[in-house]
């Protein structure tokens, strides 16, 4: 009983074999040297990655002098007398939804940025008492002389709207960023 | 395998590893690149491109090395 069962077996092993050596013709891949990478081509393909790094890092580092920065618009800020000393006022720019704060120091210069918080994007108000920009969301503290941070998590200063004064009126013409 | 075959083969892990090594440094630099484009830090990502063209070409000096190395053991047999 159990040498017909080896038998059997036996016969499907063969079947299997004749099977497989039939596909094998038709399909005549050599699996084996398809799966085996050599050192060479191992070292080849490494060299081959490492130019392609170093150009990526060119063109990133290529990247600020190719994409030019897009014109800015001009746009009408304020009526520089409308504004006080320590006093600001609220204004839109480049875009309608890129809100931006300007500020009358107690020199009288006028200076602006944007009123986005560079630690989480919350919306920075002007401290008049302590003349500091400040973030009410984390406590971040911006200096109103240059937009840097000295208090708080923010670590980045706000961006610089570049202003020009023309007779009585305020035009925003640029942001800067530092 | 006569001793010049094994000492290439040696020759050809040890650049394979260290060529690997440099790809990896590369990379470390090309996300540090981007990360500095992003926060408008162009100093940085240029510094970081001219210091991963200098790993390629170290690279490239050990491919060519021992490429020539196993060109002259197949030469002299």
């Amino acid at each position: 009983m159990s040498d017909e069962k080896d038998r059997q077996q036996n016969d499907c092993l063969e079947c299997k074999k004749k099977k497989d050596a039939r596909w094998r013709e038709d399909f005549p891949v050599a699996w084996e040297s398809d799966n085996y990478v050599t050192r060479r081509e191992m070292v080849k393909f490494l060299a081959l990655g490492s130019l392609t790094i170093a150009g990526a890092n060119a063109v990133v580092a290529g990247l600020p002098h190719i994409v030019k920065a897009a014109e800015m618009p001009r746009t009408r800020v304020a009526l520089a007398s409308s504004i006080p000393v320590g006093g600001s006022k609220l204004f839109s720019y480049p875009r309608e939804e890129d809100p931006c704060i300007l500020v009358r120091q107690s020199d009288g210069n006028l200076v602006a940025y944007s009123q986005v918080c560079t630690h989480l994007s919350c919306a920075v108000v002007h401290n008049e008492k302590e003349n500091v920009l400040f973030c009410p969301c984390h406590h971040g503290y911006f200096s109103v002389d240059e937009g840097r941070p000295f208090a708080g998590p923010p670590t980045r200063p706000l961006p610089r709207i570049k202003l020009e004064q023309q007779g009585n009126e305020i035009f925003a013409v640029g942001v800067e960023i530092a | 395998m006569s001793t010049r075959q094994a000492q290439g083969t040696t020759l050809f892990t040890a650049l394979l590893v260290l060529v690997g090594i440099g790809v990896v440094v590369q990379l470390w630099l090309l996300a540090a690149s981007v990360d500095a484009f992003m926060r408008h830090e162009g100093s940085t990502a240029v510094h970081a491109a001219i210091a991963s063209a200098v790993v390629f070409v170290i690279n490239g000096l050990l491919v060519l090395y021992v490429f020539n190395f196993d060109r002259k053991i197949k030469r002299d047999g």
